[in-house]
């Protein structure tokens, strides 16, 4: 028995029929998932740049509406703090530190919930519609895409928070935590472009 | 080299660089905007 798990263990012939060599079932999922995800806001920022080349100079304000930058910008930095709180998080479960484990799950799940709410609540004040104009469309379909991304996100860190409470997580098995993270990451590179690009630029 | 999708490690590095990039993007279109 000693001698068949030595032999696995340097073994470095073909992987089994149903595993990958280099990468990770989960990892693999994820990856190709975001993958499928820059196509999407791709998708999405083409639609915005063409509404851009085409309105030419009119962007906000319209009709003295404009955007509300400084709590957008309030918001990223929120957003953003968010991804530190995920990697300390992490790195609380690669140090077995289950308090900085669950403490920064927590941390994570509730400032992506106060984006969320800030970005509901500035929906509600804007003063446009969606249907109102071509930049209002674009508006609310590229910031609504990144906010349906921080509802999922959210929804994968409530799971994970839920098991790292529950005392699952180790040193050497933390995936639960690391792909829902780099997933995390995405979105917060993907509000860095909306914001840099839709309310400053 | 950096692969953000390989390791919540490099998607977290790969973010900061995203941020920093950006951040002198927009200041430098805004400054030119300002003097043009």
């Amino acid at each position: 028995m000693e001698a068949a798990t030595a032999h696995a263990e340097h073994h470095h012939g073909p992987p089994a029929a149903n595993v990958s060599s280099r990468v990770e079932a989960q990892f693999l999922g994820m990856l190709l998932f975001i993958i499928s995800e820059v196509m999407l806001f791709g998708a999405f920022f083409t639609a915005y740049f063409f509404v851009r080349v085409v309105a030419a100079d009119d962007w906000f304000p319209i009709n003295e509406v404009d955007l509300p930058k400084a709590i957008a910008g309030v918001n990223t930095a929120i957003l953003i703090s968010s991804s530190f709180t995920m990697h300390w998080a992490l790195e609380g479960a690669r140090n077995e530190n289950r308090n900085a484990l669950r403490v920064g799950l927590l941390t994570t799940a509730l400032l992506g919930l106060t984006f969320l709410t800030i970005q509901v609540n500035e929906y509600v004040h804007l003063g446009f519609a969606p249907h109102d104009h071509a930049q209002g469309t674009i508006f609310y379909g590229l910031t609504g895409l990144h906010g349906a991304h921080v509802f999922v996100g959210l929804t994968l860190l409530t799971f994970a928070t839920i098991r790292a409470f529950r005392g699952h997580f180790t040193a050497k098995e933390h995936r639960g935590v690391e792909v829902p993270g780099i997933y995390w990451h995405f979105v917060d590179v993907m509000w860095i472009f909306v914001y840099s690009t839709v309310y400053l630029l | 080299m950096l692969n953000p999708l390989r390791s919540e490690q490099e998607a977290f590095r790969f973010l900061l660089y995203v941020a920093v990039v950006m951040a002198v993007v927009v200041g430098i279109v805004l400054l030119v905007r300002a003097l043009g």
